[in-house]
């Protein structure tokens, strides 16, 4: 397909400049984003051992939820009863003071009961994990701290960066489009490295093309959503409605005359089945609005929630209240909108599609890593044969050491984080109160290391930092396991042992990465920011006369 | 919108005039967006009524604007995105309030 070069040349600026303002931010946003597939696996990697009590009867949880609404009025604003049971949610019933806001709350306690051996009922205080929250919380503001109104005021720059990222997709195909035939699948492996790294670039941006519309559009919306709705309610709906709703009960409902839990879950399983119940939350039992919102899990279909269907429940009754997030129940216009939560959270297909939703992530931040990577070696001034090395602007080396500060340090830092959790907890302390410490310290650090050091040296050497953090994760585990007396631990469950695996995978993708940046500082060519030579003094004469072996 | 424009004027090379295109892409875009959006709330299937239309209707915006957004540079002046954008969002908003009453 032919394109007028004028058009081409416009298309090319847009794409360069949306990807090279944007491309650190969504970097972050995609590692993120796609550790946080698995949530869950992290959370119950990360929590300690409890003495789990024996599994209760629904009786006796029944007798917790009652014992627990007649002792402590938090609970009857809202609480949790866990149906389904892991290592982050040991006990039946947990719940917290106060209502949880938009930002995480580092200090958060929150108190979890069960029963003793004796049928009494037993109330814990505990720390949940917020490292799944801390890793969406990277995700979804790319670290930047700070709150604007109720919101994290890097949800609206990650809008942004949504809005470029849009725009440097449609360039990016526009450019494509008079080569796509030829270039499509070509990876040129040859002495042109600039080349190498369009194709690797090209084939990862056409392959996951719908994914990465899919994610761009999503963004804006996740960003931008309370704006929009508030522009459509004043210009459009005005005074009517947007949203219906759920019955009022006028009698403010009695704590002790709630339907037993089981028999909830019984009439959830009868409205979804083949989804299994893994937790209702109790909001408001004895208000006059009392809801039960029981998350319903199933791999067979396209959910609303990141990992979950609702089905909302009035407690008191056992009626079904609304079914419109529940898959394939809502009516039309709520079946309609499902898909587009669920294809930005991979919330269908089951573990399939969320490990394809991981490795599209990494190959998303892959992504950006590459187009900065081809935007610095594009400005790079060459040396001319045989003369000496060019003196480098100094915007591609602040543009490189930047990339790769931010880029690998947010990695680095999170896998310090989850390191320092267990570590923490060998030495008595919570890892919760800790993380933004150790997550800012360590990404901080490798930034400022990589202004320090020169993109070339420190490519190579943070790549070694996350190398060596992510072995310390899976190193961390075995420690616990084998020597008891460092009071760490290492779960078994098939989800916890996933994570030690793949930490122990990307190690090891990280230490070869590392060997091939190494080679490339010291054999590639000697003009590009990427060699030793433009680290130390401009003109080394050794690396000249490397040239011109 | 811009291809029948570039019929007439082979040889003319698009301008970019950055901030002009930008700005009718950002802005003129959006409000366009809104526009249709609330036109589709009303004139749509269902009409104004049905619960959990607002989701839709509110999903529909990010997907007009940004494809406004992608394209506006091909039209061959900032002068000219910003007048048929510009003349779009009339009509539009002129239709929104014909079928909104």
């Amino acid at each position: 397909m032919k394109i007028r070069s004028d058009i081409l040349r416009i298309y090319q600026a847009v794409h360069t400049w949306g990807g090279i303002c944007a491309g650190m931010l969504l970097f972050i946003g995609f590692f993120g984003g796609a550790l946080t597939m698995f949530k869950e696996p992290l959370d119950r990697w990360v929590s300690a051992p409890t003495v789990s009590a024996s599994p209760l009867a629904p009786a006796q949880v029944d007798k917790v939820v009652a014992d627990v609404l007649a002792a402590y009025p938090a609970a009857r604003e809202e609480f949790t009863l866990h149906v389904a049971r892991h290592e982050n949610t040991p006990a039946p019933v947990s719940w917290q003071a106060g209502e949880s806001g938009h930002e995480i709350d580092f200090g958060l306690v929150r108190w979890q009961a069960t029963l003793d051996g004796q049928g009494a009922l037993a109330v814990e205080q505990v720390k949940p994990s917020l490292l799944a929250q801390l890793i969406d919380m990277l995700h979804r503001t790319g670290g930047i701290p700070g709150t604007l109104g109720e919101e994290y005021f890097g949800i609206y720059v990650m809008g942004v960066a949504g809005v470029l990222y849009f725009l440097a997709l449609v360039s990016g195909v526009v450019l494509l489009l008079p080569t796509l035939v030829k270039d499509f699948f070509a990876l040129r492996a040859g002495k042109n490295r600039k080349r190498f790294w369009l194709d690797a670039h090209n084939i990862l941006g056409i392959t996951s093309l719908p994914f990465h519309i899919v994610i761009s559009l999503t963004v804006v919306v996740f960003a931008f959503h309370d704006q929009f709705y508030d522009g459509l309610r004043g210009i459009v709906y005005r005074e009517r409605p947007m949203f219906v709703p759920p019955a009022i009960h006028n009698v403010p409902g009695d704590a002790t005359k709630l339907l037993p839990a089981s028999e909830l879950v019984r009439r959830v399983q009868q409205q979804a089945p083949g989804f299994e119940v893994t937790e209702l939350l109790y909001m408001g039992v004895e208000s006059p609005r009392p809801i039960v919102r029981a998350a319903v899990a199933s791999p067979r279909h396209v959910v609303q929630g990141a990992e979950t269907g609702f089905v909302i429940l009035q407690p008191y009754t056992g009626d079904i209240l609304s079914t419109s997030m529940l898959p394939g129940q809502g009516n039309t216009w709520s079946a309609m909108v499902a898909p587009f939560f669920a294809l930005h959270f991979g919330s269908y297909g089951g573990v399939t599609v969320r490990w394809l939703y991981f490795v599209f992530g990494l190959a998303g931040a892959a992504l950006f890593y590459t187009g900065n990577l081809l935007w610095i070696e594009k400005r790079r001034k060459n040396q001319l044969k045989n003369g000496p090395l060019p003196a480098q602007p100094l915007r591609t080396a602040l543009i490189a050491s930047a990339t790769v500060g931010v880029c690998l340090g947010s990695v680095a830092g999170i896998g310090a984080c989850m390191v320092a959790a267990k570590w923490l907890h060998a030495f008595n302390a919570h890892a919760n109160d800790a993380y933004p410490t150790v997550y800012y310290a360590i990404f901080l650090a490798c930034v400022a290391w990589a202004f320090a050091r020169g993109a070339a040296r420190a490519g190579r050497e943070l790549l070694v930092a996350c190398a060596v953090t992510a072995l310390a994760i899976p190193v961390t585990s075995v420690a616990g396991a084998l020597v008891p007396a460092l009071n760490m631990w290492a779960h078994t469950s098939p989800a916890t042992l996933g994570v030690d695996a793949t930490a122990l995978v990307l190690a090891g993708l990280f230490a070869w990465a590392a060997r091939l940046a190494a080679r490339r500082a010291a054999q590639g060519p000697a003009d590009s920011v990427w060699a030793n030579a433009t680290d130390a003094a401009q003109a080394a004469p050794e690396a000249v006369r490397k040239v011109g072996t | 919108m811009s291809a029948e424009m570039g019929d007439k004027t082979k040889r003319a090379p698009i301008r970019p005039d950055w901030w002009g295109k930008t700005f009718a892409g950002a802005v003129l875009g959006a409000t366009l967006a809104f526009a249709l959006a609330g036109i589709f709330a009303w004139a749509g299937p269902g009409g104004i009524a049905p619960p959990d239309k607002s989701q839709f209707v509110m999903w529909l915006i990010a997907p007009v604007w940004m494809t406004v957004f992608g394209f506006v540079w091909l039209f061959r002046s900032g002068m000219l995105a910003l007048l048929w954008l510009g003349g779009a969002n009339l009509l539009a908003w002129g239709l929104l309030f014909l079928v909104r009453g």
